[in-house]
């Protein structure tokens, strides 16, 4: 009987704990609409496709949507000078890439995955990676999902 | 005793000529046997080849092949070249289905076989103690211990699974850009055999008078097309 309640106790704590790790996670994803980044004017027109809520929008980075995109000269008219990211091999991957690796160097890039070294300059880094969702989608491949992606362009 | 010795002369040399005749037309009959009607083999083109490792999940998958053990798997070098036009190198590493194999030659039970009507060299698990003289003996160190059978296992280009089935191998069919070709090589018009002809091929270890059936075609220097 002794051993028993014993038992209920630890498995209520362990719940409790476990609860209130569950709240704060949640917490932290709802307050981070709430980055510093999300203030900056851009987001009063592009509140629906600008939310940056990516590792590269946390505070200690202090980035602006600037840093990635451009100066917003002209903008909204066209021809401007506003960096796009996107798969579409007609925006060169190779000026696109260029942004990324200010920061990111290559020998980095393939010690982490191989296929950085193979792809370089051909595919555009916003063609696999996504920076704006809270995470980016390829750091939670799986092996099968990996192959099932190379698939979609090398598939014949 | 003239005659008898004549006799004896004529008895023993019919006797000798009979022996030999059914030494002679038993010998064609086990050659016969040997030659199987269908040969399979199996080509990998290092150059269509891309390294996504489709081939070996889809063979851990349908074999089901437990983890930390595979019978196939993609290794690769590199990489080469300077940044940012840097490639690999990509070899199968999987049973190379020799036709003279040695695994078959050593095994005390006879739980490593060639199959004689395909060709295929493949384990019978419940035959098989575990002694790992197979594993010493493959020159192309393939084989290991299956952790759940506790038998020995390599690849059996799917003699038991997809073949049954009337199916190709897993990884000819999980391969995305085609650089796997399966198929038998006493049919003339077979795809293999076509494939065999018009491009040069290499073998693994051919020096050692195995005769492998896993053929490769050497990938040339550069990257790959999309």
């Amino acid at each position: 009987m002794f051993r028993n309640t014993w038992r209920t106790v630890l498995g209520v704590a362990t719940l409790v704990c476990l609860l209130g790790f569950g709240t704060a996670g949640t917490a932290n994803a709802e307050t981070s609409t709430a980055l510093k980044i999300n203030d900056g004017p851009c987001l009063k027109c592009h509140k629906r496709n600008g939310t940056m809520l990516g590792v590269h929008g946390q505070d200690k980075m202090h980035f602006t949507c600037s840093t990635c995109h451009g100066e917003q000269g002209v903008h909204p008219r066209k021809p401007n000078d506003i960096r796009v990211f996107n798969p579409d091999p007609e925006n060169a991957p190779q000026e696109q890439n260029k942004t990324c690796l200010r920061c990111h160097r290559p020998e980095k890039l393939a010690a982490g995955e191989w296929t950085h070294n193979v792809h370089a300059n051909k595919v555009s880094c916003a063609a696999c990676h996504q920076l704006h969702p809270a995470t980016d989608p390829m750091t939670q491949m799986t092996g099968t999902q990996h192959s099932q992606l190379c698939r979609q362009c090398h598939a014949k | 005793m003239d005659k008898s010795k004549r006799q004896f002369l004529q008895g023993s040399g019919a006797m000798i000529a009979g022996i030999s005749l059914y030494v002679l037309t038993n010998g064609e009959v086990a050659g016969e046997q040997q030659k199987s009607a269908v040969k399979y083999a199996m080509l990998h083109d290092e150059n269509k080849c891309i390294g996504c490792n489709a081939c070996a999940d889809n063979c851990r998958k349908v074999n089901q092949v437990p983890e930390g053990v595979a019978r196939l798997e993609i290794i690769r070098t590199g990489p080469f070249g300077e940044y940012p036009n840097q490639y690999y190198h990509f070899t199968r590493k999987s049973c190379e289905q020799c036709e003279d194999s040695p695994c078959v030659h050593v095994c005390p039970t006879g739980a490593a076989f060639k199959d004689e009507n395909t060709g295929i060299v493949s384990v019978n698990s419940w035959k098989c103690v575990g002694c790992q003289y197979c594993i010493a003996a493959c020159p192309y160190h393939i084989r290991f211990i299956n952790p759940v059978t506790k038998a020995a296992d390599k690849c059996d280009f799917c003699r038991e699974t997809q073949l049954k089935q009337g199916k190709q191998p897993a990884c000819v069919e999980a391969c995305p850009t085609k650089a796997l070709v399966f198929g038998d090589l006493n049919d003339p018009n077979s795809e293999i055999v076509k494939a065999l002809e018009e491009n040069p091929v290499y073998r693994n270890k051919r020096d050692l008078g195995t005769h492998p059936k896993l053929f490769r075609i050497q990938a040339k220097q550069g990257g790959i097309n999309v």
